[in-house]
């Protein structure tokens, strides 16, 4: 009988070792030995209590190795640690690394139908995983949800969200929330109808389906003139965020389709919205739409942070974005009353933004674009911030956000649907306006006022994540290639270090047998260097590798 | 000396031009399209903005990292351009073959040669 139940004991300790539970994804934010959420906790903070590395020591941080993904792509996945290893995505493979030595363990190739980048918008990108009850979840560029065996990469189920032909691509990292894998889609341009999908975590089943444009019926519906709903876009492409007591998800939104806003007059819910979900359901708790009509493709979709701040010296459960349009907006979370509002970089589209109606004033250079005027505007079609996930740090009670520093040509134009086209109604030609100076800031941003407490200039602007630590450092990446520490206190430089091609990764810091590990990816390629046509990028080379850093053992 | 290096050079630049005529750009054109160059650049430019923007960049401006700055493409290799488009490539470059025609790739391939001028 002992003999039999040491042997039972000992088949079940693999998956238990395996096996990371609902209540470990709950506490990943504190959870310092592994990094098992998108954005290193379910609030998307990507703020670490670890303080080993501080800006008086990090001058000393040293490589400890770099792994080839074998893919020169742009990588933008954020890698998840879970009992010393790492867990790491491109667009062509999912991989499991030893943490310590940077050895594979394994590598599951992703095949996708050649046809496939024909639909793809921004970048040949994957976003990262999820990690649940011994499975690694992620999504494919031809639409598709995979769920692998994390010991041994082997497939166990396959989901196919919809026919990618005309217009519809996957990159997001998925979500767990309550047991449910949550996922999202990219198509906005290509007159696709987009949505948000749950799906079983064992078996794979479809659970739910929300669309982000509302159909015949359903309420908001009306906010769609005759058929355009059926093309309207509002992708959803980046991971919510989730508040497990309150049990809910939240989701950002992207643009509506096409950009000329002439062809779909109304708000276009729930374009560029805040969409707070059930996640056993999919039901919309509440919404709030941040540009409605949008002409200027501002997008929302980015990072959704969660915070509890005081607000009015009351303590308040918020939902933070810097939002594509230029402002920085604060919500309450438990109802999505809007609780501020303000510019955290050059706005001319919107004077502000009404608080009590939570609509933006427009300015009469919106007018003159909706009349089919060509017009400068601030922010650009590429936002105040693009995807790139900026951070909080709740001590300090500031988000460090790469920020954009350049306007756009806008001029709308007729635009006729055929799918698998894209369809944009904007003129192409001439697009941006840049500056003389810097393209973009790293800016440390009080929510609240949108105002920076520093900010610090780059000229070729960073399209990194940012992390941030108790140590009182801040980690981004450049176009060009350097991983670099700052102060959280002044934006000062502290270090820096060459990965060999540009960053448009996330990175992510753990604690290990005592030692704290920072990680990036590294490998050059998505919308920036595609359609900005800054040449002074050219001697940047591709090649997607994973650094990973620790302070030098004297 | 001098006479002799100069003729050599303008004999070779006669013969790249002979050469470019005949591989670039007087290849029989596909039925459909249309018989002025202008015509057919503009063309090449409305479907390069269309289908190859997203990943080429807008105008051919790109900086070349991850996807091949179409400014380089050898302005005599029609073939190799045709086939590319048509059939992809290396498994990164998608095959076109289904979505446009002979025509359309003929006024692409007009289009690219003007290497965005």
């Amino acid at each position: 009988m002992k003999r039999v139940l040491a042997a039972a004991v000992a088949a079940l300790l693999p998956l238990w070792a395996q096996a990371q539970t609902a209540g470990e994804l709950t506490k990943g934010a504190s959870d310092q030995h592994n990094v098992l959420n998108y954005g290193m906790g379910y609030h998307l903070q990507r703020f670490s209590l670890i303080d080993q590395i501080n800006k008086d020591n990090v001058k000393d941080l040293v490589p400890v190795w770099n792994y080839s993904y074998d893919d020169n792509r742009s990588e933008e996945s954020q890698p998840l640690v879970y009992n010393s290893v790492l867990y790491v995505t491109t667009n062509s493979a999912t991989m499991a690394v030893d943490a310590k030595s940077g050895r594979q363990i394994w590598k599951t190739k992703v095949d996708y139908p050649p046809e496939t980048p024909r639909i793809v918008c921004c970048g040949i990108i994957n976003r990262g995983a999820a990690l649940f009850d011994g499975k690694i979840y992620r999504t494919t560029l031809d639409a598709n949800v995979v769920a692998l065996d994390a010991k041994t990469g082997k497939e166990v189920w396959r989901q196919n969200a919809i026919d990618f032909k005309t217009g519809y691509s996957m990159t997001v990292a998925p979500l767990v929330a309550d047991g449910v894998i949550i996922t999202g889609v990219s198509g906005a341009e290509f007159g696709t109808r987009l949505f948000i999908d749950g799906w079983d975590a064992q078996t794979g089943q479809h659970l739910w389906r929300t669309y982000t444009i509302p159909g015949p019926g359903e309420p908001g519906h009306e906010t769609w003139p005759g058929d355009t709903w059926q093309h309207g876009g509002g992708s959803t492409w980046i991971t919510g965020s989730f508040d497990p007591e309150l049990h809910t998800v939240y989701w950002g939104i992207g643009n509506p389709g096409p950009f000329n806003a002439a062809v779909r007059k109304g708000d276009n819910l729930y374009t560029d919205s805040i969409l707070a979900l059930d996640p056993k359901t999919g039901k919309i708790k509440w919404h709030y739409q941040f540009s409605p009509n949008d002409p200027f493709d501002y997008d929302s979709v980015a990072e959704m942070i969660l915070a509890d701040i005081n607000v009015d010296g009351k303590p308040t459960k918020v939902v933070m974005d810097a939002n594509r349009n230029g402002f920085f907006y604060v919500l309450d979370r438990t109802n999505g009353r809007l609780l501020a509002a303000n510019p955290y970089v050059n706005v001319n589209w919107a004077s502000r933004i009404d608080l009590e109606t939570g609509r933006p004033v427009e300015t009469e250079i919106t007018a003159r674009a909706r009349a089919g005027e060509k017009v400068t505007v601030f922010p650009s079609i590429m936002g105040g911030k693009n995807w790139e996930p900026m951070s909080f740090n709740p001590q300090k009670g500031l988000a460090y956000a790469n920020t954009l520093n350049f306007g756009g040509h806008y001029k709308a134009i007729a635009v006729e649907y055929k799918a698998g086209d894209w369809y944009l109604g904007m003129d192409l030609a001439d697009l941006w306006d840049w500056p003389n100076g810097p393209r973009g800031y790293l800016k440390a941003i009080e929510p609240m006022t949108g105002k920076a407490k520093w900010e610090t200039p780059s000229d070729i602007p960073r399209f990194s994540g940012v992390l941030s630590t108790a140590g009182n450092v801040v980690f981004s990446g450049q176009l060009t290639g350097e991983f670099e520490a700052f102060d959280a206190d002044t934006g000062a430089k502290l270090w820096s270090f060459q990965t060999g091609s540009g960053i448009e990764g996330q990175p992510i810091t753990w604690e290990q047998d005592g030692v704290q590990y920072v990680a990036v990816s590294s490998g050059i390629g998505g919308v920036y260097s595609i359609f900005s046509g800054d040449e002074r990028l050219k001697g940047v080379p591709a090649g997607g590798s994973l650094w990973v850093f620790a302070l030098h053992r004297k | 000396m001098i006479g002799r290096g100069l003729g050599g050079v303008a004999a070779l630049a006669l013969a790249l031009i002979a050469g470019r005529s005949a591989a670039g750009d007087d290849m029989p054109r596909p039925a459909g399209a249309p018989d002025s160059k202008a015509e057919r650049v503009q063309s090449g430019r409305a479907l390069y903005a269309q289908h190859c923007s997203h990943c080429h960049g807008f105008g051919m401006v790109n900086a070349g990292n991850v996807v091949p700055d179409l400014r380089e493409f050898p302005t005599d290799n029609k073939q190799r351009f045709v086939d590319t488009v048509t059939h992809g490539k290396n498994n990164r470059m998608p095959p076109w073959g289904d979505v446009l025609s002979s025509a359309e790739i003929d006024a692409l391939w007009a289009y690219v040669r003007t290497g965005g001028k």
